[in-house]
């Protein structure tokens, strides 16, 4: 079979380069598509370590009280009387409190049938209150 | 017309080789199916409604550091697509927060109406497991304020 040893091949002997523009734009579009952003975000808050516990001054403390309609009672001190505001109005009072105390902590005690959006909205408003000791509790009847 | 040699003599035409040319054409067509059919390992969501709040801010720690617990309505506890008892969970977040070297967050995703003694639970076990960084996952709440009032 001499002739088919002599036939030339007409291939030619580079990689094609035309359709490395395609490729490029097929991998970016493919990895366009998968990419998932992460839904990260939250409101941040450090929890006390086990046995960390510390005693403060009744007077230095602020008893948030978050009922299971969402209204918040607001407690403060030693003092009984009770103050229903709504979650709303916590950040100008915080502000005010804590100028007035700056020891001040906020004792955020929720009632185990609120539900969790109450809660949050008392934390939303005392992290925009810039509030850095807070505490979070389940409230619990006397 | 008689046909010379009755037609018995004709050579075949198809070539003796394996036609080359397509075999771009085939490696990339696997190549797209592959690409099309593969599916990255991640945990799903569970559906939940968010809980919304004006200061929500991006939680400062890389992804593969950041642990998500479900707390569903009912307050069943999901972890990377398993369901966990409530008592389960500082057993199996302690060990994850020790190999991440002290680095996890744990970030608590409940429903908006998820009861608080649900979220008061996790967030003992949570210290119960050693854990002190927690984030509430939330959506960022638009300001209507302007609006409001």
């Amino acid at each position: 079979m001499a002739i088919l040893n002599q036939k030339k091949t007409k291939a030619s002997d580079q990689i094609p380069t035309a359709s490395m523009a395609d490729i490029a734009f097929l991998l970016l579009i493919f990895f366009l598509v998968t990419t998932v952003f992460p839904k990260d975000r939250g409101l941040a808050v450090v929890l006390p370590e086990e046995g960390q516990e510390t005693q403060v001054s009744p007077k230095n403390i602020l008893h948030i009280i978050v009922r299971a309609d969402g209204i918040v009672d607001l407690r403060r001190g030693e003092s009984q009387s009770v103050q229903p505001i709504r979650a709303a109005q916590l950040e100008a009072i915080w502000r005010q409190e804590v100028t007035a105390n700056p020891n001040l902590i906020a004792a955020v005690k929720t009632h185990p049938d609120a539900p969790h959006r109450y809660m949050i909205a008392v934390l939303d408003a005392l992290q925009l209150a810039r509030a850095d000791r807070i505490s979070l509790q389940i409230f619990e009847e006397f | 017309m008689p046909i010379k040699g009755g037609g018995l003599d004709r050579k075949s035409k198809a070539a003796s080789e394996i036609p080359s040319s397509s075999l771009a054409d085939i490696a990339f067509l696997l190549l797209i199916f592959f690409m099309v059919t593969t599916v990255f390992r991640t945990s799903r969501d569970r559906p939940i409604e968010w809980a919304q709040a004006e200061a929500t801010e991006k939680i400062d720690e890389k992804v593969k550091n950041i642990l998500n617990v479900w707390v569903e309505r009912d307050g069943s506890i999901w972890i990377n697509d398993r369901n966990y008892p409530m008592d389960e969970v500082s057993d199996v977040v302690g060990p994850l927060y020790a190999q991440s070297q002290r680095r996890l967050v744990i970030s608590i995703r409940a429903d908006r109406e998820t009861p608080y003694t649900y979220i008061d639970s996790v967030q003992k076990e949570l210290v119960a497991g050693g854990v002190v960084r927690v984030v509430f996952a939330t959506e960022l709440e638009r300001q209507m304020r302007g609006i409001r009032r």
